[in-house]
């Protein structure tokens, strides 16, 4: 197990080293540096010196060529320096990501604990009412839950909740004067503030996660220890739960690995529709204003994450089910 | 003497056919097919549906189709343009030739400029901004400009299925090909190109999209489409090779090796058609998600440069406008729902109609 671990992380590191190269070369060989851009939309005549331009050519690197520069990017990144901002007050972008970080992690790990205790209950009842007018019902509606892309349903839920009923605010994660706030005023804005991201980034893995527990619920129900469960007369709640249900899980697992990407996608759209201010916004503004060492900093954060998924799903998959090995 | 009647064996039905009977049978998926051949129609008769272009006119004794403009501006007659009848055919085509009759799209709108009053004479001009609420002459009502929603809409349909085809078929194009390679030739070339499926499919989509697109000067759907085929045919690959490497192992193919067939012959001519039925499923799935992802790429201001008239644009404006303007968020939306929707269900159709395990299961 150990040697597996190592040897997925020795994998894992070439990985990151292929993507942040290639993501490097890209963003280098893109038209536009990010001084130019800067000139050219602040402030048309405030020209900055052929002197300066140099200067600061030098100070991010930009005057050597892409891979001597990738090299020296490695080379910091090894002393946990992601370099600087060109656009933030010349901040660390380490220090900028990790500011950025709990408001992300707020939204999407709340939806991920959501999903799991809202969709393995909804596919346990799926599979007991099985064929019943409700059942086809709620499957149908989760089918088409599935397809409805979460920026549309962000907007359309800010349609119904802010414009229409006015129940809800339409963006931002406190109102104004949050600091004078009591403790619970606090706890109460923050929550009608995260009621509609936290809905939009659930819905979706709910209505595949359920679907999911589903399709494996009726393969396993047809297994001849189900069959021999209910000879032996014990209740159909036990045999679901502890004999049918433990089944599932090894697949459910995998799940976890592949969910983690679609959470952080899903964080760059709709942070921007919710003004969140979390690494999807952070992703965007950085791009918008070329700020390379943001963007490589922020896409190595979303590979590492994902890397990390995939890893803990494998992980987990060992641990839960006793037939797989990776001895 | 009795008449020894040939006993034929009954033809079987080929796969193609017997799956297509059973696709048949899944009442929503054929619905969802007849929503998507509906679609393709409105994308390809778009400027017969809605424009402010005769469709077919006869203009000084000649028989012209001024609406092909809308595919390519150069198809466009000059002669309107030294006659001074361009843009605006509907109120100086008589003046120009009296003896002129014209055929006008069904709606008279248009995608591209507001259309003014008396343009088509005796009509009022398109009201703008919170004051065009969808009506009986704008369906879908009008954007902060003045441009019709409906006309916009229509035209983006053909955004729409363009980018979900042209994409899907590079991504086809690239999967097939890796996923053939690494399947069939297996050792080292199998791990360089499985090493290059696992680090494709570890960079999130659409942080690589953006990347790509962002730096672009002047984006056009087409760039949109290349690289959104360049990052998505992994889960193509992986399933391609996982079929090869079962059909590897079959007689056919053995026989083909021995009658002395080339590799790429092999592949391509003898296997790959016995690969093709589950690789169409990810095919199918992998156009909804590129039809999302040029949604969201244009909602979030990343699309192609204006003018775009795709669904995801008038989302964006939607967004900007939610307090006022709630027709430019509902009707996109709705359309993006629907087509999402319908390719999903064409996929899980393709798949309960191909995969013989589950037809096993279903009775």
């Amino acid at each position: 197990m150990t040697a597996y671990i190592i040897r997925r992380l020795g994998v894992g590191l070439i990985t990151l080293l292929l993507i942040t190269c290639l993501i490097y070369g890209l963003l280098r060989a893109m038209p536009g540096s990010p001084i130019a851009a800067d000139q050219a939309n602040v402030n048309p005549s405030k020209q900055i010196s052929k002197q300066a331009l140099d200067q600061y050519k030098r100070l991010y690197g930009l005057d050597k060529p892409w891979y001597m520069a990738y090299a020296t990017w490695l080379g910091n990144l090894a002393q946990f320096d992601l370099g600087r901002s060109f656009k933030q007050n010349n901040r660390p972008v380490f220090s900028l990501i990790l500011e950025r970080m709990p408001a992300t992690l707020l939204l999407s790990v709340t939806s991920l604990v959501l999903t799991y205790l809202l969709s393995i209950p909804l596919g346990l009842w799926a599979t007991a009412h099985d064929g019943t007018v409700a059942e086809r019902g709620v499957s149908v509606l989760l089918y088409m839950l599935y397809s409805l892309p979460s920026f549309v349903a962000a907007l359309y839920l800010q349609l119904l909740f802010y414009v229409k009923l006015g129940w809800l605010p339409l963006f931002g994660m406190t109102s104004d004067g949050f600091g004078e706030m009591s403790l619970p005023g606090q706890a109460w804005d923050l929550l009608k503030h995260s009621i509609l991201p936290i809905a939009c980034f659930t819905y979706v893995s709910l209505a595949y996660y359920s679907r999911f527990v589903r399709a494996n619920m009726q393969e396993v129900v047809r297994q001849d220890y189900i069959r021999t469960a209910k000879a032996y007369g014990i209740g159909p709640r036990r045999i679901l739960w502890h004999h049918a249900f433990r089944n599932t899980l090894i697949p459910m697992v995998t799940l976890l690995g592949l969910t983690l990407p679609s959470l952080l996608s899903g964080a760059v759209i709709l942070e921007r529709i919710f003004v969140w201010p979390g690494m999807g916004s952070l992703f965007l503004d950085s791009i918008r204003t070329h700020d390379y060492n943001v963007v490589m900093g922020l896409t190595l954060m979303f590979s590492v994450l994902t890397l990390a998924g995939q890893l803990l799903a494998d992980i987990l998959y060992a641990v839960v089910d006793p037939r797989v090995s990776y001895s | 003497m009795t008449k020894t009647s040939t006993i034929s064996p009954p033809k079987s039905s080929g796969f193609w056919r017997e799956a297509w009977h059973r696709y048949r049978k899944r009442r929503l998926s054929m619905l969802a097919l007849a929503f998507v051949g509906m679609l393709a129609v409105v994308a390809i008769a778009a400027p017969m549906i809605a424009g402010t272009k005769p469709i077919v006119c006869r203009f000084q004794g000649h028989i012209y189709f001024p609406c092909l403009g809308y595919y390519n501006p150069s198809w466009e007659n000059p002669i309107f343009r030294a006659a001074d009848v361009y843009p605006d055919y509907a109120a100086k085509l008589k003046q120009a030739d009296p003896d002129s009759w014209a055929v006008y799209p069904l709606v008279f709108q248009d995608p591209y400029h507001r259309v003014r009053a008396d343009e088509w004479p005796g009509r009022p001009g398109n009201p703008w901004g919170s004051e065009g609420t969808p009506s009986a002459q704008n369906y879908f009502g009008t954007t902060n400009v003045g441009y019709d929603v409906f006309a916009q809409m229509v035209h983006g349909t053909q955004i729409a299925m363009s980018v979900g085809f042209v994409s899907m078929g590079i991504a086809a194009l690239i999967g097939i090909t890796v996923g053939a390679l690494a399947g069939y030739f297996g050792g080292w070339v199998d791990i360089l190109l499985s090493r290059l499926i696992e680090v494709v499919m570890c960079v999130p989509t659409l942080v690589l999209i953006l990347v790509l697109v962002a730096f672009l000067d002047n984006v056009t759907n087409w760039h949109l489409m290349a690289v959104i085929g360049c990052v998505s045919w992994t889960g193509i690959a992986r399933l391609t090779r996982a079929e090869f490497l079962k059909l590897k192992q079959m007689e056919f193919v053995a026989a083909a090796r021995a009658v002395g067939a080339s590799p790429l012959r092999i592949m391509f001519r003898h296997m790959l058609r016995n690969a093709l039925a589950p690789v169409l499923v990810p095919i199918s799935f992998g156009i909804a998600s590129a039809i999302l992802v040029e949604a969201s790429l244009s909602f979030l201001g990343f699309g192609a440069s204006p003018p775009n008239p795709s669904w995801g644009t008038l989302l964006h404006a939607g967004q900007n406008d939610i307090e006022k303007m709630w027709w430019l968020i509902v009707f996109p939306g709705v359309a993006i729902f629907l087509t999402v929707l319908a390719y999903n269900l064409i996929g899980e159709g393709l798949q309960e109609a191909t995969d013989p395990r589950l037809r096993q299961d279903s009775h």
